[in-house]
């Protein structure tokens, strides 16, 4: 069974100005229904296998977002959302912003934009389901590889 | 004997789209005290006033927050515009009016759309926000960008939006207004969605007044003080009077904020009829020096802006007062009280835009 | 108070086209004053660095010693303050979105070294010439 045909989807905004979560939220909208590809938006990290993220993270988001991602299950995909999640955007020389979300969580892939159009959301979701289809293939090699020795 | 229990609600929560914590202590449902704890989208913009060029600093002003994006630019090119003296021509003050205007009908109905998600009708968040798409294009038309619209300067406007295209925006907007009364007419009139909203939350007169509240929150109980009688930009030339209601409670706010999506549309509308020719912006020479306060009625209530330069090409100080900073802490007093179930209604009759408070 | 006043509109969207834009299927059709990303004619381009200089994140560095100029599109806020000060008018804003990718990938650019011109002839050296024979003072 493939995560790819169903991905699940948490976002959290990680100090961002909040229009590139707008334009997430307006993917799940009639107009750009990302549900055909069946991604469904759930509040709860257990359920989901994308991490939607957005903003250059602040000191005191930085432990949430370390919780969040901690509590997903794998496999597990991080997508960074708009310029300010891939390196800090016009806020790098803030004193509060650590300067993109690969400073505190490993990502995977990057979607730019200011703010993302819905387009380029629906993009990075399709990429993030194959690369979603990747791991869960590795994680089942090496857990046959597992049984095997033990 | 009702023991006290201890809920933390967010920073991450499916119901807002932006981070904020509260510690609910509850007794059994009822809500007995609320302690906020914000700081999570502090980005500390208001320092980059000191490294970046006060030409360029409109471009991070205006990503202070993704929804009130226009008037943050606008507000800040308005200050600086005072201190040196540069007098806009006419049309690019129309042109602020009928973008501000704009920006109102999309805050509001992305409001209405998320108030009804958070009672749980997700078909009315989807109908809501599938009407706000004809303004997000008609906003990609004229400035080429949904959400941030890069088109204030000191000085004026970077694009000019030439009659065709206004009087087609016109025409859209009347379109609109059909499909905006059906959807109100849920909202103000379905039994169902009455009795999540009526009773709830109620706000009176001297309470508004001793907590200093702003914008719709304010209006609903009934004090009717509007910033944009100030008469700045083209706001002067346009017929209009601040909308209020005498209730007080959630439903109260709703309405406001419903008749005041009718009341831009009629805005525009007047000022396109209204609107002069020219140029769209004129040259600045020369750096500012002096200190300047602009107020300015955003979709959430009035922002207050200060600037203070000196004579070199980077600011002395920036320094806002958004309209949400001045609701949260009557809003934490509605809470107090109220079920738990209630929670996601008062957090939202306030219109929170958190990146708003915090910067 | 009413019972069914959303029935109308769930009845209009029933029997009404669906709005959803079938996105991967059919590709975007972009509105002319669409910001998306910048070009760069490098050969008009002078290397002032003035794009540099206004860019608010930082996403142009123009090295004029290596004759390079790089953006980093993951970097890039499509403001359009590099088009309006760009003095030689070289970069444009064009329509289409940076796709998203699993790597912040830059573009660089090198401009070419100038042909070389041809050198003119070169001019004899200074020396102690014997004087011109012709006509001399009497």
């Amino acid at each position: 069974m493939k995560l790819s045909k169903s991905p699940w989807v948490l976002h959290y905004d990680g100090s961002s100005c909040n229009g590139c979560d707008l334009e997430i939220l307006d993917s799940t909208t009639p107009v750009y229904d990302v549900e055909r590809f069946g991604v469904v938006n759930t509040g709860n990290p257990k359920h989901a296998d994308i991490f939607l993220i957005t903003g250059g993270i602040n000191a005191q988001n930085a432990p949430v977002v370390k919780q969040l991602y901690s509590q997903m299950p794998d496999p597990k995909v991080v997508v960074a959302v708009g310029i300010c999640a891939c390196d800090g955007g016009v806020f790098k020389d803030c004193y509060n912003i650590l300067g993109g979300v690969n400073k505190v969580i490993p990502v995977d892939i990057y979607v730019p934009g200011c703010a993302v159009k819905p387009e380029a959301v629906i993009d990075g979701l399709r990429k993030a389901a194959e690369l979603l289809d990747q791991k869960q293939k590795q994680m089942k090699k090496k857990r046959a590889a597992a049984r095997k020795e033990g | 004997m009702s023991t006290r229990s201890v809920v933390p609600f967010g920073p991450h929560h499916p119901v807002l789209p932006e981070p904020i914590h509260l510690d609910l202590v509850l007794e059994d449902e009822k809500v007995v005290d609320v302690i906020p704890s914000i700081g999570f989208i502090h980005r500390g913009l208001e320092k980059l006033v000191e490294k970046r060029d006060f030409r360029d600093f409109v471009y991070v002003a205006e990503r202070m927050c993704g929804i009130c994006s226009f008037m943050h630019g606008m507000s800040y090119c308005e200050a600086v515009e005072h201190i040196m003296g540069v007098e806009l021509p006419p049309r690019a003050k129309y042109l602020r009016t009928i973008w501000c205007e704009l920006s109102r009908l999309h805050s509001h109905l992305l409001w209405l759309g998320l108030l009804a998600d958070a009672f749980g009708f997700e078909s009315l968040f989807m109908q809501c926000w599938r009407l706000r798409e004809k303004i997000l294009d008609m906003f990609e038309a004229s400035t080429g960008g949904r959400l941030i619209f890069s088109v204030n300067k000191i000085g004026g406007q970077r694009r000019d939006m030439d009659n065709a295209m206004l009087h087609g925006f016109v025409e859209k907007l009347g379109g609109l207004e059909e499909d905006l009364k059906g959807i109100t007419s849920t909202f103000l009139a379905n039994s169902a969605v009455n009795s999540r909203l009526k009773g709830v939350g109620y706000m009176t007169k001297k309470m508004a007044q001793e907590y200093g509240v702003a914008g719709p929150f304010m209006r609903a109980s009934g004090i009717a003080r509007d910033t944009r009688k100030l008469g700045y930009d083209a706001y002067g030339d346009l017929n209009f009077e601040p909308i209020t209601s005498t209730e007080g409670d959630c439903y109260a706010r709703t309405q406001v904020r419903v008749r005041e999506l009718f009341q831009s549309i009629d805005l525009i509308r007047q000022a396109v009829a209204k609107i002069p020719e020219g140029p769209v912006a004129v040259p600045i020479r020369g750096f500012p020096k002096g200190e300047y306060m602009v107020r300015v009625e955003q979709p959430r209530g009035e922002a207050i802006y200060y600037v203070k330069a000196n004579g070199t090409k980077f600011l002395d100080r920036f320094r806002v007062r958004t309209p949400t900073f001045a609701n949260v802490p009557a809003m934490i007093e509605l809470m107090k009280g109220c079920r738990l179930s209630e929670i996601p209604m008062l957090i939202l009759t306030i219109d929170p835009c958190v990146s708003c408070i915090e910067r | 108070m009413s019972l069914f006043t959303f029935a109308k509109t769930e009845f209009h969207n029933l029997f009404s086209r669906p709005v959803t834009e079938q996105y991967p299927q059919k590709p975007k059709q972009f509105k002319e004053r669409t910001r998306g990303h910048i070009e760069n004619n490098i050969d008009l381009c002078i290397l002032c660095g003035m794009c540099a200089r206004k860019c608010p994140s930082n996403a142009i560095t123009v090295n004029r010693a290596e004759r390079t100029w790089e953006i980093r599109p993951f970097s890039c806020v499509q403001c359009g303050s590099c088009v309006e000060n760009c003095p030689k008018k070289c970069l444009s804003m064009c329509q289409s979105y940076t796709r998203p990718g699993p790597e912040q990938t830059a573009r660089l650019l090198r401009k070419p070294q100038p042909a070389a011109k041809p050198q003119p002839a070169a001019k004899p050296k200074f020396s102690a010439a014997p004087a011109p024979v012709g006509k001399s003072a009497s």
